[in-house]
């Protein structure tokens, strides 16, 4: 599916346009993403801020493909996800987007090496374990590429994780509270090198957190309230 | 820049994703085989089941082929019933190779005071044995043993004629007009397989000896078997003998076997009784599927995190079905290996330990054949039953990541899957069908196994539909029971499926044998005859009839003209080239008895065409058994010959008859025209049957005269014939026993594997009621009902599913009334339930033994 185009730059990295989304079924169904209109530009950085349960993540998941919207449109990359079907979306997000998440997933019965190889073996390279070794020294863990998941420090997993969904260079890397798990001083450290790949690569970054200070490094921060984006603003960087 | 270089590798994905998927599979199971102990258990079960009883089988085959020169007693063996090989066949054969002649025949051999007993004569020449050996207790040589000494012929027995004579060695005997002096205990004969089941000990004795008993008269059921070796012992020699030997002389009406088919009826049994167990064996297979199927179930239900890692990381729903079908079919791989290597050391551990009360001659080896096949049974069962679980981890949602509750996932897969668990379930229905000796069989196991399947699936709906619209009781132990039944995540369709598959092939196992014993104890018709007598000639049959009646005067003699005569022919197509169907084939196997009359007998019944006047007097005309003829393929207006003394008898079918095997009276399968046979030498066959019944000693004290009065006539006590079938068929019932048991151990497997993994439901309900007040008892009691509930549920269904498949195996496969015996089945299905509720309270104490405090930290 590499015959996708290639996005120029004057593209919006993801563009969300009258986006609805509702969960649950019956009485139980909830509203949760109302008329969402979002643009991001390519190598931004963006804050999702809100209370809890007003939809940042189901948000983040429209973004990667991984829930599809009642109503309206999202495209990410230039790829209208609309028109993707379920293999193609996987194969999209191999190879544009990285996710970290807030309890690391990584997968137990894999050391981090492999783990930070999985993505590129999916996408077929050959050379995917050197690279993976590479992003893993990237990210400090020079000593801990054959150690498993349940060998490393919460700090430690959550690097392995950052690598992970790093090492595609993907064009954009969402983040859902990726230090919600972690003391500060190590959540302080998962950031900067989220960031400092954020910059190196010029990969679109979309982050959900509570953290005021976290948000405030984002060049632009995005308020959720019951559903509705409150009021964008920009954020001097 | 690096988008690029990933880009161009997809265009690689296809060639590389197999390999990938195999390496992210293994990766997978590093954490160990803990979750399949269940599944790798039920596979191997089952195979083991079905590659030991294929591997027993198979060297039981070897073990008759490697024996059998001596089984036959020679390289080529011809057998003639009621005369002796005349000059011409006896220099065909003795142009051939080294001839040795046996005669066998029943006779009695009385005992002065000690009484008489049927025997099994054999007459042999001095070359006998040509192969093998006839040791003897003391060990003198045959020769010695049966020589001539002053006057009396010698001769040696089975060490249950001294048993049941009260002999010593050196006792004298009378058999027929000849004394005979018994010197020495038969310890073994080399051909005794060939000779089918005795009714009585054997008795062996010289050709002249026989000859001097005078029991040789015309129509005397003597069989002469006349056993070559050759200089050439290769089967092509043996082949080359026999096609000589059609070509040479075409009407000798003799049986011919070589050592390739020594016992053909023997080969058969093994194989019949080899397609039982397998059915069985693979019903321990379909039980185990069901452990398979949890046991994936299970399995996914852990993985699903990773499931939905690696999709969001890129892996296609494809890719994880292709992972976890590899992993799936990786671990099918190693119990089905672990099965066929227990299978494949059966034999010889059956060797081992059985071989010296094995009937038969067991060649153990390893089969490889048979070994690929149960591995084959393994991995496709174990996809039948994966294959749906599997599937729906396609549709695992990735979003499962970002929050624990989404929209709850479809029930079924996507029908590309469900197409697969069809083929799977086709291809083994259709293995199992294909490569069965009866297919009919084969046929009523698969769609009575398909019925069980879709009965115990609607008894789990129906249980939990009731449970749902039960009215909601005041007992808050009735009500947790009932709730219990029917929420979301219950177990009952689990329990009832495996807890009832174990059940009804427990009351299936239980309800056959019981008809087995009860047909050969309780089911005698209470007209049953007491004795046959064979042998009575015809110059003596009406005094042997004025004897019996005198001594018996309210009992029944029937007596009958009885040949012995082989089928030729049928619609002009030689016997050897009919194609007769499974439950026919015996017909053709050897000679058959056979009679006149001018009336239908009692217990017959014409179905199709007309019985032939009392005053007919055409051509040759023949009433036949009416499943032997449509096994046979042939009708009425078709025509038959059979070889009886010699000379090819043609006649036409004029009718067909249904019999009651199981009356005892007298029945035939051929019953000819009366002049066909009338002016032929023969010898007539009686029944006597009292008819209210006789005591042991009224029976003995008859038995006793007649010996002494008609010492040609051979007495056959029915209480002894059936007490010898009971012994044969105590083996039989023991092996179903054995075979079955690993499909019950496998039901109980899955049972506790079933129930085992509601385990942390139990936990968190006790810890949850407990907090809110709930005693042990009560708990206890809640789930004590929950399991009674389901198991009354599923028990009466195993005792009705059981009693059917029983029912149809009984009346369609074995040819018997079937008689439902409730003891048995309830006594089953109590103990399936008792079992139910120790298995699940002894899961459902160790719940109740949790602390609260940690488990609901961890909720």
């Amino acid at each position: 599916m590499n015959d996708l185009p290639q996005f120029p730059d004057s593209v919006p990295a993801i563009a969300l346009s009258g986006v609805n989304l509702s969960l649950g079924r019956g009485a139980a169904r909830v509203h949760i993403l109302k008329d969402i209109d979002l643009h991001i530009e390519r190598g931004a950085a963006v804050g999702l801020v809100g209370p809890s349960g007003s939809g940042k993540s189901t948000l983040l998941m429209v973004m990667a493909g991984l829930e599809r919207p009642d109503t309206g449109r999202v495209v990410v990359a230039g790829d209208d996800l609309g028109r993707l079907g379920e293999d193609a979306l996987a194969r999209f997000r191999g190879r544009h987007v990285g996710i970290v998440f807030q309890s690391f997933h990584l997968i137990p019965t894999m050391t981090a090496l492999e783990n930070v190889a999985v993505p590129l073996e999916l996408a077929g390279l050959a050379d995917a374990f050197e690279r993976a070794e590479q992003e893993l020294v990237a990210v400090g863990l020079t000593e801990r590429l054959h150690h498993y998941p349940a060998e490393l420090s919460g700090g430690e997993q959550q690097r392995v994780a950052l690598a992970r969904a790093l090492a595609p260079n993907p064009t954009i890397l969402i983040a859902d509270e990726p230090t919600g798990n972690l003391d500060e001083t190590t959540g302080k450290q998962i950031i900067d090198l989220m960031f400092a790949g954020h910059a190196a690569r010029k990969t679109t970054l979309v982050l959900v957190t509570h953290d005021a200070e976290l948000a405030a490094r984002c060049d632009r921060v995005v308020r959720l309230r019951s559903g509705r984006i409150e009021t964008p603003r920009e954020v001097s960087a | 820049m690096m988008q690029g270089s990933i880009a161009a590798a997809r265009r690689d994905v296809p060639a590389n994703r197999g390999a990938l998927v195999l390496r992210l599979a293994l990766r997978e199971l590093r954490a160990g085989l803990a979750g399949f102990r269940i599944f790798l258990a039920c596979i191997a079960l089952g195979v083991t089941a079905i590659a030991g009883v294929s591997s027993v089988s198979q060297s039981l085959t070897e073990g008759l082929e490697r024996d059998g020169s001596a089984i036959l007693g020679g390289d080529v063996s011809f057998s003639l019933i009621h005369r002796e090989a005349n000059a011409q066949e006896r220099s065909f054969l003795a142009q051939r190779g080294d001839v040795s002649m046996a005669a066998t025949m029943r006779a009695m051999a009385r005992a002065g005071e000690a009484g008489a007993s049927l025997v099994e004569v054999k007459a042999v020449d001095a070359a006998y044995p040509l192969y093998g050996e006839a040791p003897l207790e003391p060990a003198i040589s045959l020769a010695d043993a049966l020589s001539l000494r002053e006057g009396v012929y010698g001769a040696v027995a089975d060490e249950a004629l001294f048993t049941r004579l009260d002999l010593k060695p050196g006792a004298r005997l009378t058999v027929g007009e000849a004394p005979l002096e018994v010197r020495a205990v038969l310890k073994g004969e080399p051909d005794k397989l060939a000779g089918g089941i005795g009714f009585g000990p054997r008795l062996m004795m010289s050709e002249a000896a026989l000859r001097a008993t005078g029991l040789l008269q015309p129509g005397s059921l003597v069989r002469w078997h006349y056993r070559l070796r050759l200089a050439d012992g290769s089967g092509r020699a043996a082949e080359a003998v026999v096609q000589a030997a059609r070509k040479a002389l075409p009407d000798a009406g003799w049986e011919v076997r070589t050592r390739a088919n020594a016992s053909p009826a023997l080969e058969r049994n093994v194989e019949r009784f080899t397609q039982f167990l397998t059915l069985v064996g693979l019903a321990a297979l379909l039980v185990g599927g069901i452990g398979v199927a949890n046991a994936v179930k299970a399995h996914l239900d852990r993985k699903r995190d990773v499931i939905a890692t690696l999709k969001s990381l890129g892996a296609t729903g494809g890719t994880v079905f292709a992972i976890y079908l590899a992993q799936v079919t990786g671990l099918a791989l190693i119990g089905s290996t672990i099965g066929a290597a227990i299978g494949a050391s059966l034999p010889y551990v059956v060797a081992h330990v059985f071989g010296a009360l094995l009937p038969l001659p067991i060649a153990p080896g390893l089969q490889p054949d048979e070994l690929t096949l149960a591995i084959v049974y393994g991995v496709i069962t174990a996809l039948a039953f994966a294959l749906w679980p599997l599937g729906r981890v396609h549709d695992v949602p990735a979003a499962a990541l970002f929050r624990d509750e989404v929209a709850p996932q479809r029930a079924r897969p996507r029908p590309r899957y469900m197409l697969g668990t069809a083929a799977a379930i086709a291809l083994l229905a259709g293995l199992a069908v294909v490569l069965a000796y009866d297919r009919r069989v084969a046929v009523i196991f698969v769609g009575s196994a398909a019925a069980v399947f879709v009965g115990l699936r609607l008894v789990a709906l129906a249980v939990m539909a009731a449970a749902r619209r039960a009215p909601r009781p005041r007992s808050t132990i009735l009500r947790l029971a009932i709730a219990n039944i029917h929420r979301p995540g219950a177990l009952t369709p689990t329990v009832v499926l495996s807890l009832g598959l174990g059940l009804a092939v427990l009351v299936t196992v239980t309800l056959i044998e019981g008809n087995l014993r009860h047909q050969l104890e309780a089911a005698l018709p209470e007209r049953a005859p007491a004795f046959y007598f064979v042998d009575i000639q015809s110059a003596d049959a009406e005094r042997f009839d004025a004897f019996v009646r005198q001594r018996a005067s309210s009992a029944m003699l029937d007596r009958v003209p009885m040949l012995r005569g082989r089928i030729v022919s049928a619609k002009r197509v030689r016997a050897e080239d009919l194609k007769p169907a499974a439950n026919a084939a015996w017909v053709l196997q050897s000679d058959r008895g056979i009679t006149y009359a001018d009336t239908v007998p009692a217990g017959s019944r014409v179905i199709e065409g007309e019985w032939w006047g009392a005053d007919y007097q055409g051509p040759p005309l023949v009433s036949l058994e009416k499943r032997i003829a449509d096994g046979l393929g042939v009708a009425v207006g078709d025509e038959l010959v059979v070889n009886v003394l010699g000379r090819n008898i043609t006649a036409r079918i004029a009718n067909l008859r249904t019999l009651d095997w199981q009356s005892l009276g007298i029945n035939f399968v051929l019953v000819y025209s009366p002049g066909t046979f009338r002016s032929a030498p023969h010898s007539d066959l009686a029944t006597l049957t009292y008819l209210n019944g006789s005591t042991a000693a009224e029976e003995n004290a008859l038995l006793k005269a007649v010996a002494a009065s008609f010492p040609a006539v051979t007495t056959v006590r029915v209480k002894d014939a059936l007490e010898t079938l009971a012994g044969i068929l105590a083996k039989l019932v023991l092996a179903i026993r054995g075979a079955s048991l690993i499909t019950i151990a496998a039901a109980i497997l899955v049972l506790g594997g079933a129930l085992a993994a509601g385990h942390h439901h139990r936990v968190y309900d006790a810890v949850v009621l407990k907090t809110v007040g709930a005693t042990r008892v009560r708990l206890v009691a809640a789930y004590a009902l929950e399991y009674l509930l389901l198991g009354l549920a599923t028990g009466l269904f195993g005792v009705a599913a059981g009693s059917i498949a029983a029912a149809l195996i009984v009346r369609q496969v074995m040819n018997f009334a079937f008689v439902w015996l409730p003891g048995p089945a309830f006594l089953a299905a109590i103990v399936a339930l008792a079992l139910t509720l120790l298995f699940g309270l002894v899961g459902t104490l160790v719940a109740l033994g949790q602390k609260p405090a940690p488990v609901l930290r961890n909720l």
